[in-house]
């Protein structure tokens, strides 16, 4: 699986969202988009998604131009948007059943992936029941059991209170070290970036500003050697403009 | 898999969650409980509610014996409720009530059943094709607020005085609030849900029939409630106007032959038969909407 961006730009009305995006995706990488509220990022994965389309340019799933919304690209959403009226179970194997498979099958299925996410005791519970991170959880469980090429994920602890988000954090970490996805994941705060990425593709206007790979070994943590200089140096990159601004 | 501990320990909503459930239960233990042939006590409120039942017959019972005595004005214009029960068993007897029950029932049952079916098939048919909506929603608010009574007299001209014009008037009272409702619901469908059932790989009707119409579901039973009681007030004003049984043509019988009891205790039972409907309604609602929680019930804990 190849992910690439190409020269995309993308308009609303007369407002310019995105510009000559370039961006390429390899197998099993995990890459956050890192950028201020309005930069243009999740309108990017809103087209990787196949929610909206590009004006200029083209976005490619191994060569073959994105025609719409695909099993293939799993999304997991801010606001969780699990199906409110299915218990845990039913929202995971979703998934599985609309596109074919045995309900008992997708049922067995969905329950390996919540066992992965730590809730099976929540199986028939609906979503209502359960706290933010734990409705996100759900939401992961439920992106991964339709074995997406490639998981989107659109700012999706931005609404969890920060103990449940470091939480998270590790979570889905050890998820991706289990089952080595590929990870499109859009954030704005650059120690999760640091935290979870191997490259942090940092956003400013609609274009792209500066690509960082990050080195740091796993487990990181806020002492890992290097850290705190790639937060500072993607923080440079963030806050330039701002500061001339200011000046 | 031990990063998980913290969080499931620690989280206080997920601490507070079974206080949540706990709580939730009690308002509803009667009716949850006893589907589980668990018998249990009635609660303290279930038990006041009979309370003000009671009493308003019997402040009206005395009322009614005051007033025989005093005069206030002819007691034959408001008979007490020993009366009135003497006089509907005797009405019983004759067998015009259970067969009026029967015949408001089914007309009832009939007319709502294919408002609420019309209205849906309509629904679903203008939220899929839009061209459809464009022309149906004008004529739709041209037509919606013309009260349905009013079309009563042309719809028995049109089909005559048997069962079909009162069964085609409730119907339509039941229509318009279901097509309204249903519609908006399926109008605030959130993007999102839609979105994630596309990216699970859902097919577009697969987003109807699982995503989108379940989402409609509670808008739809607003509509229903809504129709209920403007369909109860078609049904009477139906029978009112020819008709030869059913629990209007037992009060317009009543006023043409002063027994004024007897107006009484169609009243009575109309009131029962709405009841009914209504909480079977409910019922319905309780088990659909299963996974809805919240509201001021559960905002606020009461001690």
């Amino acid at each position: 699986m190849k992910l690439s961006v190409e020269q995309v730009g993308k308009r609303f009305g007369d407002r310019r969202i995105l510009q000559d995006v370039n961006l390429t995706v390899r197998e099993n990488e995990f890459v956050c988009i890192l950028g201020h509220s309005g930069c243009g990022k999740s309108t990017l994965l809103n087209m990787v998604a196949g929610y909206l389309f590009p004006d200029e340019g083209q976005i490619r799933v191994d060569g073959v131009p994105i025609e719409g919304p695909s099993k293939a690209r799993g999304m997991v959403f801010q606001d969780h948007a699990l199906f409110p009226w299915c218990t845990v179970i039913e929202n995971i194997s979703f998934g599985p059943e609309v596109q074919g498979m045995p309900k008992k099958k997708a049922r067995e299925a969905a329950q390996s992936f919540l066992s992965l996410v730590g809730l099976e005791s929540y199986a028939n519970h609906y979503p209502a029941e359960l706290s933010g991170g734990m409705k996100q959880r759900v939401g992961i469980a439920r992106a991964l059991a339709s074995s997406p090429d490639i998981l989107l994920m659109d700012e999706p602890f931005g609404a969890l209170d920060i103990l449940t988000r470091d939480m998270m954090q590790r979570e889905l970490r050890r998820i991706y070290e289990k089952l080595r996805p590929t990870i499109l994941f859009v954030t704005h705060s650059i120690s999760e970036a640091v935290y979870l990425a191997d490259r942090v593709v940092v956003m400013k206007h609609g274009e792209i500003a500066d690509i960082f790979e990050i080195g740091i070994a796993h487990p990181r943590t806020y002492e890992s050697p290097g850290f705190g200089e790639a937060m500072a140096r993607i923080e440079r990159v963030l806050m330039k403009d701002e500061e001339e601004a200011l000046a | 898999m031990s990063d998980l501990q913290p969080e499931t320990l620690n989280n206080p909503p997920a601490a507070g969650l079974s206080a949540v459930t706990a709580a939730s239960e009690t308002p509803l233990a009667a009716a949850s409980k006893s589907k589980n042939g668990k018998k249990t006590r009635p609660t303290r409120s279930a038990r006041w509610n009979l309370i003000p039942y009671v009493l308003f017959f019997v402040v009206w019972e005395i009322f009614s014996q005051l007033n025989g005595s005093l005069k206030l004005f002819n007691p034959l214009f408001l008979p007490a409720p020993s009366l009135l029960l003497s006089d509907g068993w005797a009405l019983a007897k004759t067998g015009i009530i259970v067969d009026s029950l029967v015949a408001s029932s089914i007309r009832i049952a009939f007319g709502f059943a294919i408002g609420t079916f019309a209205a849906i098939l309509l629904a679903v048919l203008m939220s899929k094709f839009q061209q459809l909506e464009r022309w149906v929603s004008p004529i739709l608010s041209l037509v919606s607020p013309i009260p349905a009574l009013a079309l009563l007299p042309l719809f028995i001209i049109w089909f005559g005085i048997g069962e079909f014009p009162k069964v085609l008037l409730i119907a339509w009272t039941t229509f318009v609030p279901v097509l309204v409702n249903t519609l908006e619901g399926f109008k605030s469908v959130p993007s999102t849900l839609i979105r994630s059932a596309l990216s699970l790989g859902a097919s577009q009707r697969q987003v109807f029939t699982r995503v989108m119409i379940p989402s409609a579901v509670p808008n739809l039973l607003i509509g229903a409630q809504i129709s209920l009681g403007l369909s109860f007030s078609a049904l009477i004003v139906a029978e009112m106007m020819g008709a030869d049984s059913g629990l209007g043509y037992i009060i317009v019988d009543a006023r043409n032959y002063f027994k004024i009891s007897n107006m009484f205790v169609a009243i009575i039972l109309i009131g029962i038969e709405y009841s009914l409907f209504h909480g079977l309604l409910k019922l319905l609602e309780r088990r659909v909407l299963a996974w809805r929680r919240g509201g001021m019930r559960e905002a606020v804990e009461k001690g």
